[in-house]
């Protein structure tokens, strides 16, 4: 089935182009990507006439939890693609914390025919770094490697011990595997559930000190130069990390960091009266970091953005605010919140797609995010300055949990195609 | 001739911080805590305003002295007290909060009155709830009655807040009495200075309304028309915070010679229950400058001004 998309304006942040033109699409990949061309192509068998609409890559992220298997109440594969295409996501990392962990090849290969069977979108496996993701022993790496875990992570509590960590990225390096792991030193960070500063002592919560950060990234960067694997730093939330990210690339480590889309978008402010939609980890920083992050993606220093999707049902969330799970339902509002850095911030289109387009898919050596000839035809279609309210019960994820809950936001994706076909498409369209 | 109208009236569904409290409303509060104390002392029984009214105490962190306070206070205005102390189970604690709180609502009581491990426990109730909501001390957060009782004590002994320097000494970081004590003495015109070792004195104290924040107990003391000790957790004590007990005690403990550096006419005050020989001498617990037991008796009259204005019609 081949098909043609007009008069749309391109944005691939992978050639720098922004220009409106057409692509041509057959049997599930681009063929020509046409910048200044307005009319069908001329052997398609259907078309469609963007209306001068943005066209870009799919989205890839990440950083992705969903609950299955085993706890399919917070989210399922399906749910969660669901909910992905219609932010505009076609390619997902999904995060092994589930119930069993994802610690050995059948679980991969589990996942894997659930995704293809279930999920509108491409999911790729993440193999947790230990068993049961203990932190104690190294798990299968290899095996669930060969097939098809994509990269290896302890998920939401990384390893403690330095000499596990140590060895399982000697033997992961010499894999070629790569391994991302959020920087924290638990020790610091312990008991805390926001930022530590001048709002928690006033609000009597405990806090999650940047140090606990810092200490934990420079853990990992020394162990990641020393045994020579590729680390990709999960969710760092000031800009010291980067800092120290740059520092151990300048002596030679291969290391990427990514952070979250909502840390552009909030500070601890917004967690205001115990707002337990906003207590995520690692936590909104001040305003100050917040506004540093954004310079740090404007130069670039920022690899990739993910959406850190940690769908939470609400007996999780309505609770205390010490006692409330963490994380945020993030799939949907990962392109709205990057194009708040357009409309109100220092990003041109082509710089707030990057990090979640070809810059991502680079670092796991995927060949779409890019309009490319050959490359996968995953591809939105969005309005940048459509105005919405974000609102919670309309989510499309099974879990809504959003701190953008009730924000009104810019930004909408119209159409979704993976592989060229179309697997959403916005009501006011259809 | 026209007269200038003034209208005051107390407009708070619940108690739940001293964050939202004018001093007007403060004012208001301990004026009346102020009759209800000397009536209690006249032996004269108050207008029973709460007749026919249903007040629950729910204490999810056991406390005899707070519980007995409210239950005093409400009864004395003629209240049916239901007192709940929920042990702290093997049911996660946060549900049971959620699920209690809808269970009695249900049952339309008048004024819930919460004490919870977690702070902003009891904010999170007060909205799944139609009835006032009292704050019995939530966490580290905030203990309103106790930041009321205390600045009503001070203005009973002092005649006045305003000017006054007061010293809190203690465990500030995990004080919810702190919090609010320092809030309301500062919105009433009060210079307060926290003291602690650093270990124990968390950044932003200014946000509560406190003049400074020091380690230095001697320096701090000098002048001091109030001294106001914070009971100090044992458990903290032992290497985690701080190194020993008695390195504590000779840094920040209050002692007879230390107490001289303060105003020789100056206050001593506890929120009680003491550890006596840790943070304060029990000479000076018992002694001549000490209003310990006269807090615990505004304690009643407060949390009667409290429940009157919350649950027994506005005046």
């Amino acid at each position: 089935m081949s098909l043609s998309i007009y008069n749309a304006r391109l944005l691939d942040p992978a050639s720098n182009l922004d220009e409106v033109g057409a692509i041509y699409v057959d049997r599930g990949k681009f063929k020509e990507i046409s910048a200044g061309q307005t009319t069908p192509h001329e052997d398609a068998k259907a078309s469609i006439d963007a209306g001068g609409l943005c066209l870009a890559p799919g989205l890839v992220d990440l950083r992705v939890k969903t609950g299955e298997p085993g706890i399919e109440q917070k989210e399922t594969l399906a749910t969660a693609s669901r909910s992905a295409v219609a932010g505009g996501i076609t390619s997902l990392v999904v995060m092994p914390d589930t119930k069993p962990v994802i610690d050995d090849m059948a679980l991969v290969r589990f996942i894997t025919e659930r995704a293809k069977s279930s999920a509108a979108a491409r999911i790729y496996p993440a193999g947790a770094l230990t068993t049961g993701l203990k932190g104690e022993a190294m798990a299968e790496i290899g095996l669930m490697a060969n097939s098809g875990a994509i990269i290896f992570t302890n998920g939401d509590l990384p390893v403690t011990n330095a000499s596990i960590l140590k060895r399982a990225m000697a033997y992961a390096g010499s894999l070629g595997a790569t391994i991302m792991s959020r920087p924290d030193e638990r020790a610091l960070s312990g008991s805390g559930v926001m930022n530590a500063g001048k709002l928690a002592g006033r609000m009597g919560l405990s806090g999650i000190p940047v140090e606990a950060e810092w200490i934990g990234a420079m853990r990992d960067t020394v162990l990641a130069e020393a045994t020579g694997c590729t680390l990709i730093m999960d969710q760092v939330s000031t800009t010291r990390t980067i800092e120290i990210a740059k520092a151990a690339r300048a002596r030679g480590a291969t290391i990427f960091t990514t952070a979250a889309a909502h840390s552009f978008f909030f500070n601890e402010l917004d967690v205001g009266d115990y707002l337990t939609y906003c207590k995520v980890n690692p936590p909104f920083r001040d305003e100050e970091t917040r506004l540093g992050l954004i310079d740090a993606l404007k130069r670039g220093e920022i690899d990739a953005v993910v959406s850190a999707h940690d769908p939470q049902p609400p007996e999780e969330k309505r609770l205390p605010f010490g006692e409330a799970a963490f994380g945020a339902a993030g799939l949907e509002t990962v392109l709205p919140a990057m194009l708040s850095l357009v409309h109100d911030g220092p990003l041109s289109l082509l710089e707030a797609l990057a990090p979640v387009t070809c810059r991502p898919a680079d670092m796991l050596g995927l060949p779409q995010g890019r309009l490319a000839e050959n490359a996968p035809a995953d591809l939105i279609l969005f309005d940048p300055g459509k105005p919405w309210l974000c609102e919670r019960e309309h989510l499309r994820s099974r879990s809504t949990n959003s701190p953008f809950d009730g924000r009104r936001l810019q930004g909408r994706v119209l159409r979704t195609f993976v592989g060229g076909e179309e697997v959403f498409t916005h009501e006011s369209i259809s | 001739m026209t007269r200038a109208a003034y209208h005051y009236s107390f407009d708070h569904e619940h108690l739940l911080s001293i964050e939202g409290l004018s001093p007007l409303d403060i004012t208001h509060i301990l004026d009346l805590a102020d009759r209800y104390a000397e009536a209690t002392r006249a032996g004269i029984r108050p207008d029973p305003v709460l007749k026919g009214k249903v007040v629950v105490n729910l204490f999810f962190e056991n406390s005899t002295r707070t519980m007995s306070s409210f239950e005093i206070a409400a009864r004395r205005l003629g209240a049916d007290v239901i007192s709940m102390p929920v042990a702290a189970s093997s049911v996660k604690k946060g549900e049971t909060l959620i699920d209690t709180a809808m269970t009695l609502n249900a049952m339309k009581p008048d004024a819930l009155i919460v004490r919870h491990s977690a702070s902003g426990g009891p904010k999170l109730l007060s909205r799944k709830v139609d009835c006032a909501v009292i704050n019995a001390g939530d966490g580290t957060h905030q203990h309103p009655t106790q930041g009321l009782l205390d600045t009503l004590t001070i203005r009973r002994a002092k005649g006045r807040i305003e000017g006054l320097k007061v010293v809190i000494c203690g465990d500030i970081a995990h004080s919810r009495v702190a919090r609010s004590t320092t809030q309301a003495l500062h919105l009433m015109g009060a210079e307060v200075h926290l003291c602690a070792p650093r270990t124990l004195l968390p950044s932003g104290t200014e946000t509560w309304g406190a003049a400074s924040a020091t380690t230095d107990f001697d320096k701090a003391l000098k002048g001091a028309d109030i001294v106001m000790m914070l009971r100090l957790q044992l458990e903290r004590m032992d290497g985690a915070f701080l190194p020993s007990r008695r390195e504590y005690f000779s840094f920040f403990g209050l002692t007879k010679d230390r107490l001289a550096l303060a105003k020789p006419d100056a206050t001593v005050m506890h929120p009680g229950p003491m550890n006596r020989g840790i943070e304060i001498e029990s000479a000076i617990a018992d002694g001549e400058q000490s209003v310990i037991t006269e807090q615990v008796e505004m304690g009643v009259a407060v949390r009667e001004a409290v429940l009157h204005l919350l649950a027994g019609g506005r005046t």
